[in-house]
């Protein structure tokens, strides 16, 4: 019983760690190397999302999410 | 000698200099700086629609994080495309969306009208700047004019930056007003197809098919809203998660799309035009994933999406660019969509049955599920461009959902398959 | 590793260290004296990498190893190669005043203040082993004639504040740029303008005379080197013999401006064109009004 609760304590406490760790997300201004890269950029190919929204848009039942929805053509 | 020491050199210095910190030669001091990007793209389908599409976008930097980016699409389509009608053992006659001139459909053939052809123009330009520290506004417009279609939109965004820019909480509103004016007027809900054969003369045909048509045109008003968030995870991902709201108010069946209705030997008694809701709203959530891994590049992302059209769609995407040399890499892509049908979706309509509110055969709201296999190669020219390729294959599967084929429907294809193949070439400079 | 130093000053942060035979700046617009030193940490790595590599005081420097493999074709690696192909480039462009193969002429020449000319019979010795169009250059091979020596001092600290400025630019989103300048000794390159629109006071060094002299420059964006023969410099019978010489006379300019500031994109473009316009002498000026960059003068 008593060897129980102190799992349950380790338990607790590695869940509390693991919360103080996710409220750190993010990198220091000196780590954004990786990230400033433009493969990294979240539309890194915007002819090509504009493209595959506009084929996608006129053959398929939904749109938008990435970008808005919008109207803009009468595509068959 | 004196004339030639005193001679400006300062371009040419500027020029090798750069070379050597590796950067992109500035004339002068001055920021005089656009960036083009331009892609053509070929889509064609197997023995039905094809179309071109040329973008040529452009982005100025107004220096202080201030960019204007200009944009001009044109895209042109041509072939033909599944009118909704089913396929019969017979030959089909049907009489062209305008009202002029008709076309015979073969047996066992899906009804296709091969009178698409449409050319479309849009012009679109934003302004985005910072507002204040870890603030930063946009507003732009587009205009897109096709032959029988007029759409103009407004839209605006605004962001703030949190946790040393790791986080970024953005809110956008977008309004866009579309005028649809289909040759022949509108045709008006469950009006029937017509044909002159029927008539004893031109002026009869044309006086019952006015009275199928009730206006010339018709509008249609959507208002979207995204509301995202973009958090750094850490030093190699990057995430983003949009939640958007679209509203749509207005005209959104599509004026050349036929419901055929048949009797309980799956024979064709008649085709009507079809008729949907005047009012969408659309719910989607979006997640993005940009992962850094071992030098390659993973884009990840999924969609959910549903409406009270009771169309709910899944969407998973992902693209991975793996470098293969200094100046080129590879990314393969794959998509899968599938989506539910519309509640209004129904592949034919029975004469038994009373006709409903609305209804619809057109198979891209139906139950479906599609998948786009692909790869892009790209490469990285001198100064900066880069020159890229893209082929993907695009392949839709239309699925049959509750309706039995009754009688002849049973020997037909009510749910063909379409494959389309995609070519892009993308250039920037 | 090197010392570094940081402090808070009004509306900045600074880091400073010892790198080049230069006080060394790193001034960041905020007051994150964390990412102030962290930047401060990178910089003074990379500083001490390309001293390393190029310093000719050091025997196992890339530099005077070409000098020691002179006679014989031998390779360069990527850096390299680009450093000479700027310097060949600077060569032609400035007529053969710019010549990285004049360091010899230092044997001849102690500028200590004093008297002591070189005599003729010394240049004369040194001259023919001067002149970069002896010297062989191929894309990634170099063949320096036996006897020639190469010295970078006219190139490698304006390389190396850009080369760290660009370092330290890497460590941001092109959103998230800070101002930052480097200065390595007067040498000094600026990210972009502050925030809050105002100027970076920079002091730059004082060729000695006060009234002239540009005490401080403003500094928004871009870079800026000076050259000039401060305390270098020898005087005999009235006439002030700089330290900047001809390597085809092997003779100081005379005439020349005691320091030529220049601003422009890069700091080593603006360096080259400082030392250019110096060994044009009494055409100094009109060098530098040809160039259509702004710069300051000391006469």
């Amino acid at each position: 019983m008593r060897i129980t609760k102190l799992q349950g304590c380790a338990a607790l406490v590695l869940v509390l760690s693991q919360v103080t760790a996710c409220s750190s997300l993010g990198v220091k201004p000196w780590e954004r190397d990786v990230l400033a890269k433009e493969e990294m950029a979240l539309n890194a190919a915007p002819l090509d999302n504009r493209l595959d929204d506009h084929i996608y848009f006129s053959k398929e039942g939904s749109s938008g999410g990435r970008s808005f929805a919008g109207g803009g053509c009468g595509c068959n | 000698m004196q004339l030639k020491q005193l001679a400006n050199i300062s371009a040419a210095l500027a020029a090798a200099s750069c070379a050597v910190l590796g950067q992109d030669a500035q004339a002068g001091t001055v920021l005089d700086d656009w960036q083009f990007n331009s892609a053509i793209l070929l889509y064609n389908e197997t023995d039905r629609v094809s179309a071109g599409e040329a973008i040529l976008s452009a982005r100025g930097d107004f220096g202080d994080d201030k960019y204007l980016n200009l944009g001009l699409v044109v895209d042109a389509l041509t072939g033909a495309s599944a009118t909704g009608a089913v396929a019969q053992p017979g030959v089909q006659s049907f009489t062209r969306p305008s009202g002029k001139g008709s076309y015979d459909v073969a047996p066992g053939d899906t009804p296709l009208d091969d009178t698409f052809h449409d050319t479309r123009v849009q012009l679109d330009a934003s302004w985005e700047q910072p507002l204040a520290p870890n603030w930063r506004v946009s507003g732009g417009g587009h205009l897109s004019k096709e032959y029988d279609y007029l759409s103009l939109g407004v839209n605006g965004s605004v962001a703030r930056d949190f946790n040393q820019k790791n986080t970024t909480v953005s809110m956008g509103l977008a309004y866009s007003h579309d005028t649809i004016s289909p040759e022949g007027g509108v045709a008006s809900g469950f009006a029937p197809m017509l044909l002159r054969s029927n008539f004893a003369d031109d002026d009869s045909y044309q006086a019952a098919f006015d009275a199928t048509r009730d206006r010339a045109d018709d509008t249609k008003d959507t208002v979207d809203m995204l509301l995202g968030l973009t958090q750094v995870i850490n030093r190699d991902w990057l995430m983003q998660f949009n939640y958007s709201l679209s509203m749509a108010d207005g005209y959104m069946t599509d004026p050349f799309k036929l419901v055929s209705v048949v009797n309980s030997n799956g024979e064709v008694q008649q085709n009507l035009y079809e008729s949907r809701p005047d009012k969408r709203t659309k719910h989607s959530v979006y997640w993005q994933n940009k992962l850094h891994l071992g030098g390659t590049y993973l884009d990840a992302s999924y969609r959910y999406m549903w409406d009270d059209w009771e169309l709910k769609s899944h969407t998973a995407d992902v693209k991975w660019r793996f470098p293969v040399s200094e100046q080129w890499y590879v990314e393969p892509q794959l998509r899968y969509y599938q989506q539910s049908a519309a509640e209004f979706y129904l592949p034919f309509l029975q004469q038994s049955d009373s006709l409903p509110q609305y209804a619809s055969a057109d198979y891209r709201i139906g139950k479906m599920s599609t998948y786009t296999l692909g790869a892009k190669f790209g490469t990285k020219l001198a100064a900066g461009n880069e020159l890229s390729f893209r082929i993907a294959l695009y392949q839709q599967n239309p699925e049959q959902d509750g309706a039995d084929a009754p009688g002849v429907l049973a020997n037909v294809d009510l749910y063909e398959k379409v494959t389309a193949v995609m070519a892009q070439v993308s250039y920037s400079f | 590793m090197t010392d570094v130093a940081v402090s808070r000053g009004k509306n900045c942060t600074l880091g400073q260290f010892s790198a080049m035979a230069s006080p060394c700046e790193i001034l960041l617009e905020t007051a994150d004296m964390t990412l102030c030193r962290e930047l401060t940490l990178l910089a003074a790595a990379e500083a001490e990498r390309i001293e390393q590599k190029y310093s000719r005081y050091r025997t196992d420097s890339v530099l005077s190893q070409l000098n020691q493999g002179a006679g014989q074709w031998q390779q360069l690696d990527d850096e390299t190669a680009q450093l000479l192909t700027f310097a060949n480039t600077c060569y032609q462009l400035s007529d053969g005043l710019f010549d990285i193969s004049s360091g010899i002429l230092r044997r001849a020449w102690q500028f200590d203040g004093s008297d002591r000319l070189a005599s003729q019979a010394q240049l004369a010795a040194l001259l023919p082993h001067i002149g970069w169009h002896q010297v062989q250059l191929k894309p990634k091979q170099i063949l320096l004639p036996a006897g020639m020596e190469l010295d970078l001092g006219g190139i490698a600290k304006e390389y190396a504040v850009d080369k760290v400025l660009q370092l330290l630019r890497a460590q941001f989103t092109p959103s998230s740029l800070p101002s930052i300048v480097v200065n390595f000794g007067g040498d000094m390159h600026c990210s972009r303008p502050r925030h809050d629109g105002s100027l970076w006071h920079i002091g730059i060094e004082n060729p000695g005379l006060v009234d002239h002299a540009i005490s401080a420059v403003g500094l928004t964006t871009g870079a800026l080197a000076t050259s000039g023969d401060s305390r270098r410099f020898l005087l005999k019978d009235g006439v002030r013999y700089s330290h900047i010489l001809n390597p085809k006379t092997g003779w100081p300019v005379t005439d020349a401006p005691r320091s030529v500031t220049v601003a422009a994109p890069n700091c080593l473009l603006a360096g080259m064109l400082a030392t250019t316009a110096l060994l044009q002498g009494a055409s100094a000026e009109a060098f530098l009004q040809a160039q259509g960059l702004k710069y300051w003068l000391v006469a």
